[in-house]
């Protein structure tokens, strides 16, 4: 067989178009670091994030709920371990438990207001997305990491055997953090969920 | 505010579109084709199309001096367009690129343009006049991802490039011979090819969609799909800036900016209209739509008979026809251009989207 007849060969199969071909290249995405394009974010450790949680639940006693809510999306938990994440949102979550839906969209719209309240808006954002991840019941005690659900053949079964899925308090809690989401998009708009989708600081 | 001046070309998205200098010549990159239309009285008609490409064509500029102009389309080439009495005459661009090329744009002085491309690097590219042909030189280096667009300073050697890592750099593309010696600014004093003058992040870093240099050349802005407008103003080689001034917006992120003045950016994008904003280095803000509000026909819901309405009524189940957006592009914005300008003020601009339509707006 001749040369050229065995390449026509080869290329005549489709085989070649399965080659990752960044793989072989050594400056392509897959051979470097994402996460080198984006200076370090400060590590928060669980202790942190207690004292936090604590200085948090004090405003909250004290009945003031707007600096609580400032005060839990002022320090998100961007670099922790997942223990840390866990226990921060449930905070930022008992924080917004505790407000009332009519108090909602005033508060939002002075944190909006104040510098940096675009951003503290975009990092409430995220705890609801995340919030709304996260199928534990936020009225636990004991913070849960989210159960990671082995992905099912059907794909669509899910809703039904989804853990505490059908409990009243993942109702309850679910619901809150829906008529939050809506009150920060009429004062954030659109902007703020594009803003949770392209950042790279994940809490 | 007089009317924006609506010509509806075709029912495709448009990628890219460049005017000539006389403002008579639109070309527009369609699909697989470059299409140049000539004003006729009030209207734009097809007058040629540029065919040589094989994939989609991703960008198209014109030179205003030379009227020679650039193409460039993901089948990986650049093409220049050579005038001449009998109709365009296209050159192959030795990209060296194995992605597709993205964005095309000549330099001021016209005798290069930089090609950025999914291949992680940035083509500037000269005629060489001992061998007759283009070639390029790349920057690569620290690129990490895909060229999503590029901008020229005005002298020419300084090249603003946004990336899909989410970073706004300033390059200098200095080549020997071509480019007279740039004087120092506040992008640095020495300049050879490659160096990294800048390179900009902001906080919550999305993708860069535009970068534009102010008209002085002294600062740089950038719209990136956070929704954001990042204005970077530089404090001399290896300081840092000033000030770097981010306004993240309620709004949909924008594709395109162009600068008016020193002081107004206007943007447009996913909102499909365009936004003013006002500031300088101490900040900036949004002042507003250009859409003109209640402008009649367009969008506006008509006086309708009764007879109409219930025979609305009966075909569709609902009285208004709510198919219109009430902006005057009816899908995203992807390209502004400068069309008319004073000086450093843009007077008129116009825009270009997925829509099929060019808009030439008054500022």
């Amino acid at each position: 067989m001749s040369i050229i007849q065995q390449h026509t060969a080869a290329s005549l199969s489709d085989a070649w178009r399965t080659i990752d071909i960044d793989a072989l290249q050594e400056d392509s995405s897959v051979n470097f670091d994402v996460s080198t394009l984006h200076p370090p974010l400060p590590e928060v450790s669980e202790a942190e994030v207690r004292q936090i949680n604590a200085q948090v639940r004090q405003l909250l006693r004290g009945g003031d709920a707007e600096g609580a809510l400032r005060g839990s999306l002022e320090m998100p938990v961007y670099n922790g371990s997942d223990l840390a994440k866990e226990a921060h949102l449930q905070t930022v979550i008992e924080v917004l438990q505790s407000i009332k839906a009519s108090d909602m969209t005033p508060m939002l719209q002075r944190i909006y207001g104040t510098p940096g309240g675009s951003e503290c808006l975009d990092v409430l954002m995220k705890y609801l997305f995340k919030g709304m991840a996260s199928t534990t019941s936020s009225g636990g005690s004991a913070p849960r990491t989210p159960t990671r659900m082995t992905p099912q053949q059907t794909g669509f079964s899910q809703v039904g055997s989804r853990p505490g899925g059908s409990s009243e308090s993942t109702g309850a809690a679910m619901s809150v953090l829906l008529s939050w989401h809506e009150k920060v998009v009429e004062v954030g708009g659109l902007g703020s969920i594009g803003r949770v989708m392209t950042d790279w600081r994940k809490v | 505010m007089a009317s924006p001046e609506v010509h509806h070309l075709f029912h495709n998205p448009i990628a890219d579109h460049s005017f000539s200098a006389d403002r008579k010549t639109l070309a527009v990159a369609r699909d697989t084709t470059v299409e140049l239309y000539a004003k006729v009285g009030s209207a734009f008609k097809l007058k040629d199309e540029l065919k040589g490409h094989d994939k989609t064509v991703t960008s198209v500029d014109i030179a205003p001096n030379s009227g020679r102009i650039v193409s460039c389309s993901q089948d990986r080439n650049a093409l220049v367009w050579e005038p001449s009495p009998t109709g365009y005459k296209p050159t192959l661009v030795l990209l060296r690129i194995n992605r597709a090329a993205t964005f095309v744009r000549w330099s001021p002085s016209e005798t290069k343009f930089a090609v950025g491309s999914g291949d992680r690097l940035i083509a500037i590219c000269y005629f060489e006049e001992e061998n007759d042909w283009w070639v390029s030189k790349h920057l690569k280096k620290p690129i990490r991802s895909t060229i999503t667009t590029v901008a020229w300073h005005p002298n020419s050697v300084l090249l603003a490039a946004g990336s899909t890592d989410a970073h706004a750099r300033v390059f200098s593309s200095f080549i020997k011979g071509v480019d007279a010696r740039p004087e120092p600014g506040v992008w640095g004093e020495r300049l050879p090819f490659g160096t990294v003058c800048g390179e900009y992040l902001n906080n919550s870093a999305g993708w860069v969609h535009s970068v534009a240099f102010s008209p002085s050349g002294d600062a740089l802005a950038y719209a990136a799909h956070d929704s954001s407008i990042t204005v970077v103003y530089p404090n001399g080689p290896d300081q840092p800036p000033k000030a770097i001034v981010s306004i993240n917006t309620q709004l949909l992120p924008f594709m395109s900016l162009i600068w008016n003045g020193e002081a107004e950016i206007i943007a447009a994008g996913y909102d499909c209209e365009a936004f003013r904003f006002k500031g300088g280095v101490d900040g900036w803000q949004l002042s507003g739509t250009l859409e003109a509000k209640g402008r009649p026909g367009l969008g506006d819901s008509r006086e309708e008979s009764a007879l109409n309405m219930f025979r609305q009524m009966d075909l569709r189940g609902k009285a208004k026809d709510d198919t219109q957006l009430k902006t005057v592009h009816q899908n995203t914005i992807t390209t502004l251009r400068p069309y008319e300008s004073s000086g450093a003020s843009v007077k008129k601009f116009s825009s270009t989207g997925v829509d099929g339509r060019v808009v030439i707006w008054n500022t």
